[in-house]
């Protein structure tokens, strides 16, 4: 088993954090979302999204920096075009973000080989990868150096954007009145919150990371786009939003068990004979777990006073003399 | 009585004839953008997705051939949906359903059609069981099928995948695959060079089947009813709970069906990356279709030979990114999904203003 | 004394539902003083509430806030004056804590910063000030319905609310809860709050209001001191007669006992008892109405009855065979049909066609289904036979039914359920927002099904209906029976005193006392 252990290494967890930065910042999104009130199942399509415009921002602005603006910018765009469609039209959620997945996944590839001719997937040689930053303190820390220093400002960004989402949901005003939308929508309405408005913020905020999410993958890691980069990212995003129960900690963590799952079963390959795959199931099955965990509290917590009443009764009956 | 339904059945169709002209308006739009030749691109899409070339050689089979899977995607779709459960689970059944036809068509010896009959029972009990998880935890504890489908699709591609890359590896070569299939195992094909064969027919059979099944039998009855209004199927003692699980098998049977047809008459064993998002094509097949078995059919095919035709002709032959043919077919889904519920409000003022009109006096209550 | 509130000659009309809900109204209310609001269902003191609160606009009249007058078209308006409505249905958050709650949309902040402390302490004062204790970090959903609502009622005092008005305060509550509010009530009206309930239920104003208002099918009957009068006089102002539709009875052939109702409990979603330990019989060949004012208990009543939901205490007999586990499907073969209250989305489902509409309690037996298949050819014609014997206009076999006109809707689900020759039938509201020529149609059929030897049990919250149609009235209120009268030999008096909580030694008493008045002043 020696093997096995020697996996775990600083490498693993830096690959880990890494990986799961993607997913992070569009769990976020997805996450504030669901706080909303909104189930946004479109995450896939605004990564995506994300990736494609930003390698192509950073390829015809020269900065991969403006890249990165320009695909949060196109992220949120298309989280306004979801939350006019819904709103004023009273579009289906689920039906959109499938036509949206559909449409992003082939029209990027569409404009991609429109652009560059027949290719499979393109990258430039004047594209400049994000470069890892080196934090001064930081990395002398012993141990806990190299897992906190060394990775370039997207993934910094995430965990900032974590802590932000965690400040304003639960200690800023706007949150909370956010969060009251997404629990009882007339509730908060009654007492003058504008819940349209919030609802929208909530959808370009989620846009917007994602789209930084999906720009990670191609400015950030791979410095090329290809057909479908995002790879089913988008989709767990949205598991791990759920796994972590829609608290931006808990996204976080969640984030980080997709991530090195993904890590680990990529390095596992090399030392073992352990399949990969099932490596990346744990994370899936846990996220089922949570869903099917939730709803057995919701089932016994109806029957509760239910019961009681039952027992009330039974307890009245034996104390009743007999008529 | 003959009027009623064919306005009716204009209705149905209205909406995403709309949703499919506008589409092809759009493409029209984007092909110009692209400086190509906008009369010739229509028609080498149609000729190189539905039409036929001289000698009786028809590009359309193949599209039927492609349209096999998505109609049985579609259909289990279809089953679900009119049963009030939102399922998009057809993807992980259909994997699994393809990982079970390509195990049994080589594990296991049987004579021909005794081979193929027991690969395909067990494809779709597989799926059936598939579909069954969904369909219980929404009954029993109230989770949310959407979430759980999405969940149990990674699931389900994670575990083939290992399938594939292990147990069932054929030999080491780079792109993991599984051992070709018994012959007894493949489903025959009606032409030479095609793969348009058994599995068409046996899609074509579900459709009527399906169509049947929804609308002449009771447990289909019981399921349209519950589907539709919950309150009702309660009053009226029909056992909704039944038959939502009653649903989600039958939605996973056709999906792992789909699988195995696959597997069987098309590829004749599982490789690695084989989920190419058949099971959202279904999907969508059923969104436009009017979640219908018919409109599934017609939808299916009429996706299939476009991007077919898109992929043949406009690449091959105008070099016009292939991908165009899907990017339409996504913005006709987002033309349905936004011209439904306009036409749905239209509906519901002409119904209101008719009903106010067809009231008496003291009439409804607000 | 001031008058807070002033409304004259409030009219509307709901022309969608031809309703004429409040007529020429004229409503005053001191300040200070607990003022009940009282009628039956659809006697408008709701709208009346509703248009001074902003959420409906009169059709015409005027309202004077202080003296003042003043226009209210939006709830925000209502509020800037000072009025403050306690709904029945709360608006609350349940996971956040009371204070959260009562904070909502105003919570003091520091550049967009929230202070958990700062709101705990501002919560705190409010209800020392009030003299309403509530933890104010505590989470709505482990809070009981009366905590829920105190703190709605806090809700509404943070705003500056001077004026507030309770919508049924007390539906929700306990008779230990009840008590409660009432010494709740009184303390805000001693720091000079002025308060207005809506209720049916006459023991509570005569505890807690000092002038009560009475509301009769949208007129206002008249205004009280409630030291000056009594529960008897104010249910007699409470129900009126409009238009007696007398339907020709024969006289009753009743038979052996179809339904037995023994000592049964049923819980509402909050855990309260919505219907406490009831007995009663139904037999066949009579008719017997369950009266009462709706929230009492009839939609528990009726769904425990009919299956749809499961008892939690007692039992229920139906021809001599307990059925406390029959399934609805199981209860319908036995031969219960049941005509519901709400026919547009629980008797119908108005997506389909008439044909679906009619097997749904049927569609199991051998002449609909055979094999698993449906027997298309004789369902359409059962159809057609429906049509024809309810003269149902408009309605087609193979056809859509959402576009029928609610008499017509009603004549559906009327020939589905008596097509299988019931012997037992629940009509809930069967009448509810008919026109007067489908009102005769349902009224004679229930008659007619009665002679044929059927039990019918009549759950209504009209009087008239009550008194026209039934053999014998039994009065719900608070999910207890509150008293058995029959019908031939009952007043409205009777019926409308045992509806709003009193009892008939009230009436007794009360009639007594005004012969006694009466004798002694044509003496003098």
């Amino acid at each position: 088993m020696e093997g096995f252990f020697s996996v775990f290494t600083v490498e693993l967890l830096n690959s880990g954090v890494r990986l799961a930065t993607p997913i992070l910042l569009a769990a976020l999104g997805g996450a504030l979302c669901n706080q909303a009130g909104i189930l946004n199942l479109a995450l896939e399509s605004k990564m995506l999204l994300g990736a494609f415009v930003g390698i192509l921002a950073a390829y015809y602005l020269g900065n991969s920096y403006g890249g990165l603006l320009v695909a949060m910018i196109a992220g949120g765009l298309l989280g306004l075009l979801f939350a006019f469609l819904y709103h004023k039209y009273r579009v289906d959620l689920v039906i959109l973000a499938i036509a949206f997945n559909l449409i992003i996944v082939e029209l990027t590839v569409f404009v991609m080989r429109a652009l560059f001719g027949n290719v499979g997937s393109w990258s430039d040689p004047s594209i400049v990868r994000i470069p890892d930053i080196q934090i001064p303190l930081l990395k002398d820390i012993p141990f806990f150096g190299p897992l906190l220093s060394g990775y370039n400002i997207i993934v910094y960004f995430s965990w900032l954007a974590t802590i932000v989402m965690f400040v304003v949901l639960y200690r800023m005003r706007s949150g909370r009145h956010l969060r009251a939308v997404g629990e009882n929508k007339s509730a908060a309405e009654t007492v003058g919150i504008n819940a349209i408005l919030l609802q929208t913020l909530a959808l370009v905020i989620s846009g917007a990371l994602a789209g930084l999410g999906g720009a990670f993958l191609s400015i950030g890691h791979l410095k090329l786009f290809t057909r479908n980069m995002s790879n089913g990212r988008g989709w767990i995003a949205i598991a791990a939003a759920m796994f972590g129960v829609n608290h931006p900690i808990g996204v976080f963590l969640a984030s980080l068990f997709f991530g090195f799952a993904d890590a680990f079963s990529v390095r596992i390959q090399n030392v073992t004979d352990l399949p990969p795959n099932l490596v990346k199931l744990l994370p899936n099955v846990a996220t089922l777990l949570v869903l099917i965990i939730i709803g057995l509290r919701s089932v016994i917590a109806l029957g509760m006073a239910r019961r009681r009443f039952r027992a009330q009764l039974r307890a009245e009956e034996s104390a009743i003399p007999s008529e | 009585m003959k009027d009623g339904r064919f306005r009716k059945l204009l209705d149905a169709i209205l909406v995403p004839l709309l949703a499919v002209l506008s589409g092809l308006v759009l493409m029209g739009i984007l092909i110009l953008f692209l400086r190509k030749p906008l009369f010739e691109s229509y028609a080498v899409l149609f000729a190189n997705g539905f039409g036929c070339k001289e000698y009786g050689n028809c590009i359309f089979i193949t599209a039927l051939e492609r349209a096999t899977p998505i109609i049985l995607t579609g259909l289990s779709a279809v089953v679900a949906f009119r049963s009030g459960m939102f399922s998009i689970g057809q993807e992980g059944q259909y994997l699994l359903g393809a990982a079970a036809a390509a195990w049994l068509g080589y594990a296991i010896h049987l004579p021909p059609i005794l081979h193929a009959s027991v690969i395909i029972i067990a494809a779709m009990l597989v799926g059936a069981g598939y579909g069954w998880i969904p369909g219980i935890l929404k009954v029993k504890l109230g989770v949310n099928e959407l979430l759980a489908t999405i969940m149990l699709n990674s699931i389900a591609a994670l575990v083939v995948e290992y399938l594939v890359q292990f147990p069932m590896r054929a030999d080491t070569s780079a792109v993991a695959h599984s051992p070709v299939i018994d012959e007894s195992a493949q489903l025959m094909s009606f032409l030479p060079g095609s793969k348009w064969g058994v599995g068409f027919v046996i899609a074509v059979i579900a459709v009527i089947v399906i169509y049947i099944y929804l609308w002449r039998t009771k447990p289909g009855y019981e399921q349209r009813m519950a589907g539709q209004s919950r309150k009702f199927a309660l009053f009226g003692g029909i056992p909704s709970d039944n038959s939502a699980v009653r649903a989600m098998l039958i939605s996973g049977a056709l999906a792992g069906l789909a699988g195995a047809i696959e597997v069987m008459g098309v590829h004749r064993r599982i490789t690695t990356g084989f989920s190419v998002g058949l099971g959202f094509d279904g999907l969508t097949s059923a969104i436009l279709g009017q979640v219908h078995p018919f409109g599934v059919f017609i939808v299916a095919i009429l996706f299939s030979g476009l991007k077919l035709g898109a992929q043949i002709g406009l690449q091959l032959r105008l070099n016009i990114p292939r991908e165009l043919g899907g990017t339409i077919i996504g913005f006709i889904v987002l033309f349905v999904a936004a011209g439904k519920l306009y036409e749905e409000s239209i509906v519901r003022a002409r119904e209101w203003s008719a009903r106010r009109r067809g009231s008496k006096l003291k009439g409804e209550s607000p | 004394m001031t008058l807070a509130i002033e409304m004259k000659g409030i009219t509307k009309f709901f022309a969608s539902a031809q309703v004429r809900a409040n007529e020429g109204v004229d409503f005053s209310v001191e300040s200070g003083e607990v003022h009940a609001l009282v009628g039956e269902n659809g006697a408008g003191k709701t709208t009346l509430m509703n248009i001074l609160y902003g959420l409906i606009k009169p059709d015409s009249g005027e309202i004077f806030i202080d003296s003042q007058k003043v226009e209210i078209n939006h709830p925000d308006d209502a509020i800037k004056h000072g009025i403050g409505m306690v709904h029945q249905h709360f608006k609350l958050v349940p996971s956040f804590t009371v204070a959260q709650n009562i904070l909502l949309g105003m919570e003091p902040s520091q550049a967009g910063f929230l202070n958990q402390q700062n709101e705990n302490k501002l919560v705190d004062e409010l209800a020392k000030k009030f003299n309403l204790p509530v933890d104010p970090t505590a989470r709505i959903w482990d809070l009981p319905v009366s905590m829920q609502q105190r703190v709605e009622i806090l809700k509404v005092l943070q705003r500056n609310a001077k004026i507030l008005v309770l919508d049924e305060p007390t539906a929700v509550l306990t008779p230990q809860e009840v008590n409660e509010l009432i010494t709740v009530i009184r303390g805000l009206s001693k720091q000079g709050y002025t308060i207005i309930f809506i209720t049916h239920k006459l023991i509570e104003v005569m505890s807690v209001a000092d002038r009560v208002s009475v509301m009769r099918g949208g007129r206002m009957m008249g205004t009280k001191r409630v030291s000056e009068t009594s529960i008897p006089e104010l249910a007699r102002m409470m129900v009126g007669r409009e238009v007696l539709l007398r339907v020709k009875k024969k006289e009753i052939q009743r038979g052996e006992t179809v339904l037995e109702v023994r000592n049964i409990s049923v819980a509402d979603v909050n855990g309260l008892a919505a219907i406490s330990r009831v007995s009663f019989q139904v037999h066949k060949g009579e008719i017997v109405a369950i009266a009462g004012v709706s929230g009492n208990g009839q939609t528990e009543l009726v769904e425990a009855i009919s299956g749809m939901i499961h008892l939690d205490g007692g039992e229920i007999v139906f021809k001599g065979k307990p059925i406390n586990e029959a399934s609805v499907g199981e209860r319908r073969d036995l031969g219960m049909a049941h005509i519901p209250e709400d026919r547009m989305v629980v008797g119908l489902n108005l997506q389909t066609t008439l044909d679906e509409n009619l097997i749904v309690s049927r569609y199991n037996h051998s002449e609909f289904s055979r094999y698993g298949f449906l027997l298309m050819k004789t369902i359409h014609e059962f159809a057609e036979k429906v049509v024809k014997a309810f003269s149902i206009a408009a309605a087609r076999p193979g056809e859509g039914i959402a576009m029928l006109s609610g008499g017509n809707l009603q004549k559906v689900v009327v020939g589905r359920e008596l097509s299988g020759n019931p012997s037992f039938i629940i009509a809930n509201q069967p009448t509810r927002g008919l026109d007067v020529g489908s009102i005769e149609f349902v009224h004679k059929t229930l008659i007619e099904e009665r002679d044929k030897g059927a039990g019918v049990l009549l759950v209504s919250v009209e009087l008239d209906e009550v008194l026209a149609l039934s053999d014998r009235i039994l009065v719900l209120y608070r999910g207890k029976i509150r008293g058995e009268l029959n019908t031939a030999t009952a007043t409205e008096e009777e019926v409308g005193i045992l509806m709003a909580g009193g009892t008939l030694e009230d009436l007794k008493q009360y009639k007594e006392d005004n012969e006694e008045g009466e004798k002694r002043e044509m003496k003098s």
